[in-house]
């Protein structure tokens, strides 16, 4: 019936054709279903696109381009109307230069120290630590960098009271993590053989390491410090709370400065007078997207040369090879090559005749190594060290505060009757509608992607939406909610909103590691079962789906935990005067790391004190989801047999 | 369970299978008799697991692959846009290279197909594992503890429960993509003894590097070559006195 409907009515060789295609409405509904799911990344990313064009087309149509690129003034009063954006991107690079300027060195050789010189023990016990430092919530970072670390200057370096030394260094220890496991992901990856084949000639594990290895996996440790400066870049919640909020064109890091996030996040907020300094929110939005994005581009390209052995680029050079032009170009480029490296090989003949080195000693190399070793190690022990200060003063601080009224009252103007309930509340319902979200979602597009999707144009375009999406700075994600759900759909600042929000960030992650997981299923399971005549779905719903539940559900409640722990993009409509928990999904509601943000601002000690203790119920809870997922994961591994 | 046999020869005619720029099978044409072992021999990367996987449409879940031509079983071209592989798989089984047992119980490893078809009385289900195992003569050694996990057995009793997974579906045409290469000789022979006693009621296709394998259990033989069928014949006379010289030279090792 269905067939003829769709004008698909086979054509049979023999009308008994025991094996004609019939139309199976379940099996496409659910491929329909599951490419939805895939596709609505593109509406995501869409509407994101669309929030900052649409806010900057107002700004634009009264300040020219070229005013807002070059201008070296940032006041957007209505009076002063100075809206060049120089000043807040000159505070962006200092603080995500200065932030790479000390994770690059402590990251690399952590990574390098773990990866070739720490035994098996320290290792595993060393790596769960940085998984477990990534999952910080930004906000807590934040808490630190002012309560802490800007004492530190003001008192010793005459500082001024808001300053970007303090950001710098908890944004560092912020990307730290991110350097370390990627740098030693790619230090893990090279193959053993050329290790082995170093040692086998004459090398120490020193010279082995760093002549070797990091060469090899060069351009893995490049694309993490990518992806780090990307998050610093985007990085909102430290410089809101530590940087102060005056735009000024300097590399003083002990000034007051104002970043791109920084500002969007004061218009979140509401410090900024409606109007044209609204707009101008969106204007900068849309840049630091433009930066992030073209820095992310580079990094995943390096990604991918390194997973499938650089055929991004061998495919590039084919494309170019038929242009004569670029032709030329490369011919005239090996012709300079060719006379540098002739120059090289003279030079470096000179300067063999001059100095005559002599062989070095053995002694000589050994003592390089110990002192390599111990600096590298050391780069450990300081990280180490940071982290101890972090949790150790934020323990010290809040873990007073807690008792009963703290968990069962209200926020509060007086502190000593202050307490988080609703706002408590506030996170689980939020954390149970992302979740609600993000599952089906991400987990429909993974099967989509991995199961279903060829390789064609739409399938590469929309997984690279997709890897687009998880590098987008969180706070854009808020200006996206704020114009498309609370405005656009009037769902209000409301629980949906923020869940909706959540979600779009959760989503590439949840995808990403429902498809490692689907990967980690070996084919063969696949083919036996289609081999006795298996539909598609009955291939994944019996044999993919049940092998791969725990990896996916470890990979869901991971995003989850993060998603919850996201201040910035909630920032806009959160309502900071919680009087009671939301009942229903159009209540306004307040959620724990914005009630660390609002307490941190207060002048009064006591409030941070409050937030303190806040972050410890944060972080218990999102220590809770860790565990939970990493007893899934463990006991999944016990069980597997495959 | 459909009740309607599919009888008949199979009728390969000029197929060809692309792999991207790759032409791995080459105008092959061929006729496979039904309720006989039929042998694919030749060197690795020569195309003929490439056909065997024509037969039940595997191909069709390589992205990139294309195929050509005719396959006529019982006058219906399998090969056709209108067949549905799924159908089609029930009734042709298929034994991989590599013992590949769901990890599920045994019990439940045979028991999969029939009940993705509607069987749900735990009796015919029952009754189907075990006349499966006995068929596959896998019955003895596994009969009391059909509940463990298929993957605690032996290599050789996994290949073998694999043979009685395919047998579950009452298929017409079971097909063996190197079966033995991952067994030890004792298993090796245990499958062959099985492939000779299948044969009274299945038509049966395997490929095989081992030249001795083909010769002990096949009737029929196809020697292939660079995608291309270059003998195909009864297997005592493509051993014994082979037309081509190239096949010559391949039977007695004098290769390349």
């Amino acid at each position: 019936m269905i067939s003829i409907i769709l004008g698909k009515k086979p054509k049979l060789a023999n009308e008994e054709n025991p094996f004609s295609l019939k139309f199976n409405i379940k099996e496409n509904l659910i491929v329909v279903l599951l490419f939805i799911s895939a596709s609505i990344a593109i509406i995501f990313s869409a509407a994101i696109i669309y929030t900052l064009f649409n806010g900057s087309f107002v700004f634009f149509s009264e300040v020219s381009i070229l005013e807002f690129l070059t201008g070296t003034v940032w006041v957007p009063t209505e009076i002063f109307r100075a809206f060049g954006v120089l000043p807040l991107l000159s505070g962006t690079i200092l603080i995500a230069g200065g932030a790479l300027l000390i994770s690059i060195p402590l990251g690399v050789s952590a990574a390098l120290f773990l990866s070739e010189f720490a035994s098996i023990k320290l290792r595993s016990f060393v790596k769960p630590i940085i998984e477990i430092l990534a999952g910080i919530p930004s906000i807590v970072y934040g808490f630190f960098a002012l309560i802490f670390i800007s004492p530190i200057f003001r008192d010793n370096f005459g500082a001024s009271y808001f300053n970007a030394a303090s950001a710098i260094f908890a944004v560092a220890m912020m990307i730290m993590p991110i350097i370390i496991s990627l740098s030693d992901d790619a230090m893990k990856a090279v193959p053993n053989h050329l290790r082995e084949t170093s040692l086998a000639l004459g090398a120490t594990r020193w010279e082995t390491s760093t002549k070797i290895v990091m060469p090899a996996a060069s351009s893995g440790i490049i694309a993490s410090i990518l992806l780090g400066l990307a998050r610093a870049l985007g990085e909102t919640m430290v410089v809101v709370l530590a940087a102060g909020s005056i735009a000024k064109l300097t590399l003083n890091p002990l000034d007051e400065t104002m970043t791109m996030s920084a500002y969007i996040a004061k218009v979140a907020t509401g410090d900024i007078p409606p109007g044209l300094a609204v707009s101008a929110g969106f204007a900068v939005g849309l840049l630091l997207f433009l930066i992030t994005y073209v820095i992310n581009t580079i990094a995943s390209r390096i990604v991918i040369q390194i997973k499938t052995g650089a055929s991004v680029k061998s495919k590039k050079k084919q494309d170019q090879k038929r242009n004569i032009l670029v032709k030329i170009l490369s011919k005239f480029r090996k012709a300079i090559t060719r006379y540098l490296k002739i120059i090289r090989e003279k030079l470096s003949k000179i300067i063999y005749k001059i100095f005559k080195p002599k062989p070095v000693s053995l002694t000589k190399r050994y003592w390089k190594q110990r002192i390599g070793i111990t600096l590298i190690g050391g780069s450990i022990v300081i990280a180490a060290i940071f982290l101890v200060l972090l949790l150790g003063h934020v323990l010290s601080e809040g873990i007073g505060g807690i008792n009963s009224t703290f968990l069962t009252s209200y926020p509060s103007w007086k502190p000593e009757k202050a307490g988080i309930f609703p706002v408590i509340m506030g996170s689980v319902y939020l954390m149970i509608m992302t979740l609600a979200f993000t599952a089906p979602l991400g987990v429909g597009a993974a099967i989509y992607l991995n199961e279903f999707a060829k390789d064609t144009r739409y399938t590469r375009f929309l997984r690279r939406i997709i890897q687009n999406l998880a590098g987008v700075p969180s706070i854009v994600f808020g200006l996206m909610g704020v114009t498309i759900f609370v405005t656009l759909f009037q769902f209000g600042p409301s629980l949906l909103s923020g869940s909706l929000i959540l979600t779009i960030m959760a989503l590439p992650i949840v995808v990403v590691a429902t498809e490692e997981a689907l990967k980690s299923v070996p084919d063969s399971f696949r083919e036996a079962a289609r081999g006795v005549g298996s539909t598609r779905w009955q291939v994944i719903r019996h044999h993919v789906l049940p092998n791969a539940a725990p990896g996916i559900m470890t990979g869901i409640i991971l995003s989850i935990s993060r998603a919850i722990g996201e201040t910035a993009p909630i920032l806009f409509i959160v309502s900071f005067f919680a009087k009671s928990a939301p009942s229903g999904i159009f209540d306004s509601f307040m959620a724990l790391p914005a009630q660390i943000f609002y307490w941190t601002t207060q002048p009064k000690e006591e409030f941070h004190v409050l937030a303190a203790s806040t972050i410890i119920i944060l972080l218990i809870i999102l220590l809770a989801m860790n565990a939970v997922a990493i007893i899934i994961r463990h006991r999944a591994q016990a069980k597997r047999d495959w | 369970m459909e009740k309607n046999k599919i009888r008949g020869d199979i009728k390969i005619q000029n197929v060809n299978v692309y792999y991207r720029d790759n032409h791995a099978i080459k105008n092959v044409s061929m006729e496979i008799k039904q309720k006989h072992v039929t042998a694919f021999i030749g060197p690795s990367g020569c195309g003929k697991s490439t056909l065997l996987r024509c037969l039940n449409r595997m191909n069709d879940e390589i992205i990139g692959c294309k195929t050509t031509g005719t396959i006529l079983w019982n006058d219906i071209d399998i090969l056709s846009k209108d067949v549905d592989p799924v159908p089609l798989r029930r009734k042709v089984g298929m034994v991989f290279q590599k013992p590949n047992p769901f990890p599920k119980s045994i019990f439940d490893n045979i028991a999969y197909a029939p009940k993705i078809y509607g069987i749900k009385e735990k009796k015919k289900l029952e009754q189907i594992v075990e006349k499966s195992l006995k068929d596959a003569a896998l019955f003895e050694e596994v009969g009391d503890r059909l509940g463990d996990s298929a993957l605690s057995l032996s290599g050789g009793q996994q290949q073998r429960l694999c043979i009685a997974r395919a047998l579950a579906i009452e298929p017409e045409i079971i097909l063996m993509d190197e079966p033995c290469s991952a067994l030890d000789p004792i298993a090796t022979a245990k499958i062959e003894d099985l492939i000779n006693e299948l044969k009274k009621n299945y038509t049966v296709i395997i490929v095989t590097h081992n030249m001795q394998q083909a010769a002990r259990v096949s009737d029929n033989t196809g020697f292939f070559y660079l995608g291309e069928l270059i003998e195909y014949g009864k297997t005592k006379q493509i051993f014994q006195s082979p037309k081509e010289e190239l096949t010559e030279k391949y039977m007695t090792g004098r290769f390349g």
